[in-house]
């Protein structure tokens, strides 16, 4: 890595020069540049993520003159430090001296955008992108475009790839006839003998659309569409697919039907599962583009067939995909569409062979309740509801009970709740842990959802039962848990289901079980408010206070120190700051340390 | 309350499988050795407790095994050694115990195993992960060190015996093992190394040979006859791989315990935990590896695009 001497020479001047308080000022700045040299690759990036603090010490003039040129140099340096580089000039604008002198930034930035390293190139070319609307017209055509052409031509893959972006940003401010070498250049790069230039022909292909002419979009772009769409490589096409939607945005109805639907039915019978997974990954902005009535005519066969493709991946993506179909279909027929069209492709997939189609359906298929309404609801939809809660998989009956919102506000939870209970007293007992986790944080929202009455029928006990979890994390989630509850369903509530157990728990024979006591009353001595928390939760604490195990005192200590607020004057001046002192003088360090920390806390 | 600060820091870094600095380490090892060498060989621990076994550097799997058992300092933890080698991520598992034993001595005890050793170390992976991950063989040292410190057995309200591998022939009373000068590197032979490396075998009595190559086998009748002589009620120990996490010996006079799930990240197995309460009253608890999504494994870089 050779420095041109200029650059090197800054140092020593900058230190000949220490009497001169404003050379002096450039001394640390020559620092900076020596490390751009160094051979520890982490100072040499510190050196560049600190370029612009270099830049705007040596002035606009020797960046552009000095540090540029050097830096253009450098990029035989590691991907690191290069991607760094790369960002780093997309804001040097301000630093070479205003968008008169941006064009100073092309070279290096041209360099960057041919190395081997994607990343590098990627970030080259977005810097470029951002730089591209700061050129002056002028300078625009006479500096960019040409670099637009040499990547375009370059030898090597790399430049002809990071060229493809360059475009759209170049375009709209160009004379007529620089426009048309333009688009004759992108069009001999969208047919690149490489099928990474043509991928990225085909992914930039949409935003170029854009930008361009009605006209030549469809006299040059449009063909080339047809080109990518057809390609030998199914990399290529799966991104003519998103090109389509854009491409789809701009042209008339008629226009779409003629040109892009049979290009969009094609890749809906892809040999490829790639690419037919695309169109289902993309359907939301196709159906966008393609407007209400070809959606209706022309996706809705098209979904179809991707609902009921031979592969699970299509499948799945296609299923998840139903709610905003679904909802973005014209309202007039909706409901017919749905029914005979949708529905029994539906209940097909309830029973998928894959669990991944059906997880990936069981999010989103209680979403169709608000499109559908309540009678049909219940006649179509409860049945297939019923059969995933009943789902082998716990996944699937998870993801059920926690969409279950969308389905209340149509028909209530009730109609569901013959086969709701079995399926979440089955999943609260699941073998493993992170179901039953998953299944405590809903309990909250049925309890708003099934009334306090039918909950403390049915669900009260599990709640409780979760306290006692061999699960320390399961423990853990029950006693938040609980504290949701008895924020909805009150203190009498508490008073009556809650403080029993955790009475019964305060004395369990498990230390474990006595520490959960007191996190229960950790989390719920403000909800409970100061009455019912000196009369019925501090009593408890005080006989923990005494227990035989230091953790559950120490834990005391701990709960002391946070419940304290929620105690009135009295008892803080008395019982608890007793309790406190009596543990500091304990045997163990660790309640002593504990007990420590709440009387410096709470005095 | 002051002094804790830095144990306290260390301890939130180290949880988040981010390795501390070499100067830490070195002060962390410092403070560890000033508890370590107060202990006896045969550490007495007291009810209640949980115990665990193998973790071999499986640090996502100890901190599912933290969900599962509670956190340190609430739960008492015995470890029964081989916190090092074979997995990730040795060298945050042993500095996250230590910690935990520095910041609170009475709330965890750690017992050596047979990979608490610099040869051992040196084949199965800890030495190296030292050197990738600090540049050099300080740490390396440093951990080591600490490993002659610890203690070789534990006794639990005077019933329960726990070591890493099981017994010797050259002991027969707990008071032998207190006799051990055990401040030094495991030696090749004798009833310090057999403390580490023996186990029960289920269809001989008296003493076999061990296919290890180091330790023995020890049969019902021995174990009986070492329970008896020092009125303790069970043998507790860790050192091979059971699928199901736990196993009893012998008509539960002894008991295999296995921490590390899915060992090696590819044998299949459960692990268990057992939590003992104030009564000795026991619980088991099995768990699995950590899900996936949960680690933060080595980042694989992209495939490079002309393979697409």
């Amino acid at each position: 890595m050779a420095a041109p001497a200029q650059v090197k020479s800054t140092k020593a001047a900058a230190a000949g020069a220490t009497d001169d308080s404003g050379e002096d000022a450039l001394y640390p700045i020559a620092v900076l540049i020596d490390e751009l040299r160094n051979e520890d690759v982490q100072l040499r990036l510190n050196s560049i993520k600190k370029l612009s603090t270099i830049a705007l010490a040596l002035g606009a003039e020797r960046t552009r003159g000095e540090l540029l040129p050097f830096l253009t140099d450098t990029i035989y340096d590691e991907d690191e430090v290069l991607l760094a580089l790369a960002e780093q000039l997309g804001t040097f604008t301000a630093l070479v001296g205003g968008s008169d002198y941006v064009y100073c930034l092309l070279p290096p930035l041209e360099s960057l955008s041919t190395v081997e390293e994607t990343v590098v190139r990627e970030k080259a070319v977005d810097s470029l992108r951002q730089i591209a609307e700061q050129h002056s017209p002028e300078n625009l055509e006479k500096y960019f475009v040409p670099m637009i052409k040499r990547l375009s031509q370059g030898d090597w893959f790399t430049s002809r790839t990071s060229a493809c972006g360059l475009y759209a940003v170049a375009y709209p401010r160009l004379s007529a006839p620089l426009k048309a070498e333009l688009r004759k250049l992108f069009c001999v790069l969208c047919t690149d003998d490489t099928p990474m230039v043509r991928r990225a022909a085909a992914a930039k292909l949409g935003e170029f659309a854009k930008v361009i002419e009605q006209e030549f979009l469809k006299s040059d772009l449009i063909p080339q569409f047809f080109t990518l769409a057809q390609d030998e490589q199914d990399s290529v096409r799966l991104l003519a697919v998103e090109a389509c939607a854009s491409i789809a945005g701009l042209l008339p109805k008629d226009e779409i039907e003629k040109r892009l639907v049979p290009s969009l039915k094609s890749a809906v019978e892809d040999r490829s599962w790639r690419v037919r997974y695309m169109v289902a990954d993309k359907l939301a902005e196709l159906q966008a583009a393609l407007g209400p009535e070809l959606s209706k005519t022309e996706l809705v066969p098209a979904y179809q067939s991707l609902l009921r493709d031979g592969e699970a991946e299509v499948r799945t993506a296609a299923a998840g995909k139903l709610k905003d179909f679904c909802n973005s279909l014209p309202t007039e027929g909706r409901e017919q569409i749905i029914l005979t069209n949708i529905i029994p492709c539906v209940k097909e997939l309830v029973n998928d062979t894959s669990q991944h189609v059906k997880a990936a359906l069981a999010t989103v298929i209680m979403g169709l309740a608000p499109v559908l309404g309540n009678e049909k609801t219940v006649e179509h939809l409860l049945p297939l509801f019923l059969t995933m809660l009943k789902d082998e998989v716990p996944e699937v009956r998870l993801n059920i009970i926690s969409n279950l919102e969308s389905v209340n506000n149509v028909i209530g939870v009730r109609q569901l709740s013959q086969s709701l209970l079995p399926a979440i007293i089955e999943l609260a007992e699941d073998g493993k842990w992170r179901v039953r986790l998953a299944i405590i944080e809903y309990m909250p929202l049925l309890a708003s959802q099934l009334g306090a009455e039918f909950f403390e029928e049915k669900l009260t006990a599990l709640c409780l039962a979760w306290l006692v979890d061999s699960v320390h994390a399961i423990r853990d989630a029950a006693t938040k848990n609980l504290r949701r509850l008895v924020e909805k369903f009150g203190l009498e509530w508490a008073k009556q289901t809650v403080i029993p157990k955790i009475t019964e728990l305060s004395r369990a024979q498990s230390y474990l079980h006595r520490l959960i006591c007191l996190q229960c009353i950790r989390n719920l001595a403000d909800v409970v408010g100061k009455d019912a928390s000196m009369k019925l939760l501090l009593p408890i604490l005080m006989t923990l206070a005494v227990d035989p195990v230091p953790n559950v005192r120490f834990n005391v200590a701990k709960t002391l120190r946070e419940v304290a607020p929620t105690l009135d004057e009295g008892a803080r001046a008395n019982q608890v700051k007793q309790a406190l002192q009596k543990l500091k003088e304990d045997q163990d360090q660790d309640v002593v340390h504990f007990a420590d920390q709440a009387l410096h806390t709470i005095y | 309350m002051s002094g804790h600060q830095d144990l306290d820091r260390w301890i939130e870094q180290l949880r988040q499988c981010e390795p501390i600095s070499e100067p830490d380490v070195k002060s962390l090892c410092a403070k560890a050795r000033e508890i370590l060498v107060e202990e006896g060989n045969v550490q007495r621990v007291d009810a209640p407790v949980t115990i665990c076994g193998d973790i071999h550097g499986q640090f996502y799997d100890l901190k599912e095994l933290f969900k599962i058992g509670g956190d340190v300092p609430e739960t008492n933890y015995l470890f029964m050694g081989d916190f090092v080698d074979r997995g990730y991520y040795s060298v945050e598992t042993f500095l996250l115990l230590l910690a935990y034993k520095v910041r609170y001595p009475d709330r965890i005890t750690l017992i050596r195993g047979n990979h608490e050793s610099r040869q051992i170390t040196q084949v199965y992976g800890f030495y190296d992960e030292c050197v990738r991950k600090y540049g050099g063989v300080n740490v390396w040292r440093y951990c080591t060190e600490i490993f002659d410190y610890l203690a070789l057995a534990a006794l639990i309200d005077g019933k329960i015996f726990c070591v890493h591998g099981g017994l010797s022939p050259s002991i027969q009373s707990l008071d032998q093992i207190r006799m051990i000068d055990r401040k030094q590197e495991v030696p090749h032979d004798g009833p310090m190394c057999d403390l580490l490396w023996s186990d029960p075998e289920d269809a001989n009595d008296g003493w076999g040979i061990s296919p290890r190559g180091a330790g023995y086998l020890f049969g019902s009748d021995v174990a009986q006859k070492f329970n008896e002589d020092n009125q303790i009620e069970l043998i507790c120990r860790a050192h091979q791989l059971v699928m199901e996490g736990f196993k009893w010996h012998f008509n539960e006079t002894v008991l295999t315990v296995w921490s590390a799930p899915n060992y090696c990240y590819r044998c299949g197995n459960v692990a268990a935990i057992l939590e003992l309460n104030d009564k000795l009253g026991r619980n088991f608890i099995i768990f699995e590896a950590a899900p996936h999504d949960l680690r933060t494994g080595p980042t694989k870089k992209p495939q490079p695009e002309y393979f697409l």
